[in-house]
């Protein structure tokens, strides 16, 4: 019994130490230009740490580079329902979707949105992170107007700036909240609560480009800009380094 | 806008010329810009609403959403007075298909019944689009209608009336037909039918299984395909689509040919809806070959329309390509920019929508190259619009639809009914001014920004004034007949071809003609473009060169022909083989 339980400490021990050993070889075959190799070592890491926001970013890099969008998705089905209280493993299974998008057609597009959103929605049930409200906020930005989300988008948004504002520290990554409740209260027809939101920004995040952009366009420049921003076909920028990288 | 700014005191004591100068500078700067394009629908008397079909049958409420098509214009001089007419298409079951005869002052004569080309529309049949070619080399203009149900050829018979000749030239088989054009793919000197369908060959008036619907958005190939119809040369056809490599299935809405690797045969470009356009190279041997992957690659798109020209003037033919691009799905145009050859011969396209401004024309349908104000240049009209009812939007009931797990798309019943619902309505069409390779948008200046459902678009010189009109054809809606009204000034010639080895109408003859130090490439079509055809004779704009220094043609049987010092401002008329070109004096009432 003893022996066991000896077996078994050791055991959780080691675990940690395995898939962090999967990680950095994973990292090996990503220096090595070898994506391929490295795909089943991140789900090996992550299949022991669901919630490892880094193995996930790594990870998902790999699969954009590949374009082995449909394998992550599946293997993030599998992790999810394995983990089903894993918060930031459905926050970067929704991530799959969203990276898949521009490799998509319009109608796919469509698809992959709505089920990004119901990952994301799955997330922020489990755990109320900034990541999340400003992943899913952002999200409902680039659905046409028609659908009507553009309002759901503000709520989230003001909650994740709320979130951001508590802050003592305000990383640089909280600057694209403001960004993008700026441009929610633009899609939702409040173009001076925009404008003040976009101001504010540019105060906690002097010279912010993206801030500065938009704060210098008005009327249908302005429109021009952000619908060519919230442009489905290109890339939205899933990377999560920046919030550890501070 | 800039905020008001008081005048200056001394400006009130400006001396009364000065005043009387600067009053009427700013009259004149301030009128409004002078139009290109008058419509002249109505006085013209070719006003003639268009009517979709209405279905009856289980899926009719849902086919009613995808079935707002057949409104179709082609242009031919039938009766060889010198004058262009026009064959429009109705589709309602009782609509007649209209046969609008020239009169030459800019009005028409709907002469279909007289002529025995009327009717096109009964319970088992739609017109969706028409054709004129000159299948048998008389000279006189056939007409091919193209139907859901069974297609119709028309013989020609030289004394204003046309004999229905569809059965004993092999052509009688029920198809959902929605294009058509003629080319001589084998270079035998005789025009052969290429047919594309949108439903499979199933009767889309009875049908006898739900399943006929796309089965996917962005690749699906359970459509009517292609269907490549060889000229016998003795008035029959005979089905050769697989002999020649051809093996497409796919939603066609459209085709285009051109010689686009200029080998002097001609290729093929089909839009397709709901999935992957395809380009076939001829190989020059009476087959094709699909180059899709290679050359443009494989697009989940809307393709509706393929019209070629060479946009900047750099000698290789380019093609344009409508989709849909709205708030809901911005698929964005296709502007194929043709990279001609590369050291090992291989032939590639750039899309370059969205470098030349042409990427969002809205649901396209119907776009044609044509150059309106003759400075040499290939401006673009672009037609658009799905259907224009009610206020509230469809675009919801569709994306329901779409995200339903594991929905079968090819099942009609899982399809929204769209009743009185708008889809991508009231679009404005889209007019580019070509300004040496990259395009302007100037529709609503010359009034060509109408809202209706547009489809076809069929440029001609109605007038013989040397000026191209246009004329739109729009679904369940009156068409347009635009007049070019612009003011004389740059200069401009038109040739009108005959082939003699090659077939009759010379379809595929390039010219190339050098003018004020440019020279300018230009092909005889066969109907390429969404549901219409634009006059088979060739316009060059000249600009400032009242003298095209020299032509150069390659007839579609190889033969080449130059000829040099052609004045401006003159109609020709050039016959294979023969060495001078003849003058063509159209008519002038």
């Amino acid at each position: 019994m003893k022996r066991l339980r000896t077996l078994l400490l050791l055991a959780v021990c080691a675990a940690p130490a395995l898939h962090a050993a999967a990680f950095d070889d994973a990292m090996k075959a990503v220096s090595a230009h070898n994506d391929a190799a490295a795909l089943p070592l991140f789900e090996s890491a992550l299949t022991a740490d669901p919630d490892n926001l880094q193995y996930s970013n790594e990870y998902r890099k790999a699969v954009i580079r590949t374009k082995e969008y449909d394998r992550a998705i599946d293997f993030y089905g599998k992790l999810t329902a394995a983990h089903p209280q894993a918060a930031f493993a459905w926050l970067n299974y929704g991530y799959t979707y969203v990276d898949k998008i521009p490799d998509a057609g319009s109608i796919t597009q469509v698809i992959l949105a709505n089920n990004a959103l119901t990952n994301f929605t799955k997330s922020i049930d489990l755990k109320k992170s900034w990541i999340a409200l400003y992943t899913r906020g952002n999200s409902y930005l680039y659905w046409p107007k028609i659908f009507g989300r553009a309002p759901l988008g503000v709520a989230d948004l003001e909650a994740a700036v709320a979130m951001a504002r508590a802050e003592a520290k305000k990383k640089k990554v909280y600057v694209r909240s403001w960004i993008a409740l700026g441009d929610g209260y633009w899609k939702t027809e409040q173009p001076e609560k925009a404008k003040a939101t976009w101001r504010e920004g540019l105060q906690l995040f002097p010279g912010d480009p993206q801030l500065q952009a938009r704060l210098a366009r008005d009327g249908e420049e302005l429109e021009k800009y952000i619908y060519d921003q919230l442009d489905p076909n290109k890339r939205v920028d899933t990377n999560l380094a920046p919030l550890w990288e501070e | 806008m800039k905020p008001l700014e008081p005048v200056p005191r001394r400006s009130l004591f400006l001396p009364l010329g000065l005043l009387t100068v600067a009053l009427i500078a700013t009259s004149a700067s301030a009128g409004p810009p002078e139009r290109d394009f008058e419509d002249v629908t109505a006085r013209a008397g070719v006003a003639a609403r268009h009517h979709n079909r209405a279905f009856k049958n289980p899926y009719a409420a849902i086919m009613a959403g995808y079935t707002a098509l057949g409104a179709a214009a082609a242009v031919a001089d039938y009766d060889g007075d010198g004058f262009e007419d026009l064959f429009v298409t109705d589709s309602g079951e009782t609509g007649k298909n209209h046969l609008y005869h020239n009169n030459g002052d800019l009005t028409f004569t709907d002469v279909a019944g007289k002529a025995g080309v009327a009717d096109g529309n009964d319970a088992s049949n739609a017109t969706a689009d028409a054709l004129w070619l000159d299948y048998d080399n008389d000279g006189r203009p056939d007409l091919f209608v193209v139907r859901f149900g069974h297609n119709q050829l028309f013989h020609n018979e030289g004394n204003g009336t046309f004999k229905d000749v569809t059965r004993q030239a092999g052509l009688d088989r029920y198809a959902n037909a929605i294009t058509a054009i003629a080319f001589d793919y084998d270079r035998d000197g005789y025009v052969d039918l290429f047919v594309g369908s949108y439903f499979q060959p199933i009767d889309i008036f009875r049908p006898q299984t739900p399943r006929f619907f796309p089965e996917s958005f962005e690749t699906a190939n359970n459509g009517g395909g292609l269907t490549v119809w060889r000229n016998q040369g003795n008035g029959t056809f005979k089905d050769v689509t697989r002999e020649v490599g051809v093996n497409l299935s796919g939603w066609t809405l459209d085709l285009g040919h051109a010689d686009a690797d200029n080998d002097g045969d001609d290729d093929l470009y089909v839009a397709c809806d709901f999935g992957t356009d395809r380009f076939l190279l001829n190989n020059g041997d009476g087959t094709f070959k699909d180059v899709t992957k290679e050359t443009i690659g494989i697009d989940t798109k809307k393709g509706m329309n393929a019209d070629w020209g060479d946009y900047d003037n750099d000698g290789w033919l380019d093609v344009f390509v409508t989709n849909i691009t709205d708030d809901y799905m911005r698929e964005g145009n296709f502007l194929w920019r043709n990279n001609g050859l590369d050291d090992k011969g291989k032939l590639s396209f750039t899309d370059v929508a969205r470098e030349t401004g042409t990427y969002d024309t809205g649901w396209g349908w119907g776009g044609k190259f044509f150059d309106y104000d003759d400075d040499g240049w290939l401006d673009l009209y672009v037609v658009n619009g799905w259907v224009s009812a009610g206020p509230e939007s469809y675009v919801p009931d569709v994306f329901q639809m779409i995200t339903r797990p594991n929905v079968d798309f090819a099942d009609a019943r899982n399809w929204p009914p769209m009743g009185n619902k708008s889809l991508s309505g009231y679009e404005k069409k889209r007019l580019f001014h070509n300004e040496a390779g990259t395009f302007r948008e100037v529709a609503a200046r010359h009034g060509l920004d109408s809202t209706r459902d547009g489809r076809g678009i069929a440029v001609a010189d109605f007038d013989n004034d040397g000026r191209l009109d246009l004329f739109v054809a729009n679904a369940n809606a009156e068409p347009y007949l635009y007049h070019n009204v612009r003011p004389a000034g740059p200069h401009w010639a038109t040739f009108l071809l005959e082939g003699r080895k090659s077939n009759r109408d010379a379809v595929g003859a390039q010219l190339r003609a050098t003018a004020g130090g440019r020279t300018q490439l230009r092909f005889v079509d066969g109907g390429n473009g969404f549901a219409s055809q634009s006059s088979r004779r060739i316009h060059f704009g000249l600009g400032g060169a009242p003298v095209i220094d020299r032509l150069e043609v390659r007839w579609p049987s190889g033969l080449r022909q130059t000829f040099t010092n052609l004045p401006a401002g003159r109609f020709y008329r050039l016959v294979e083989g023969e060495p001078d070109p003849k003058p063509f004096e159209p008519r002038k009432k």
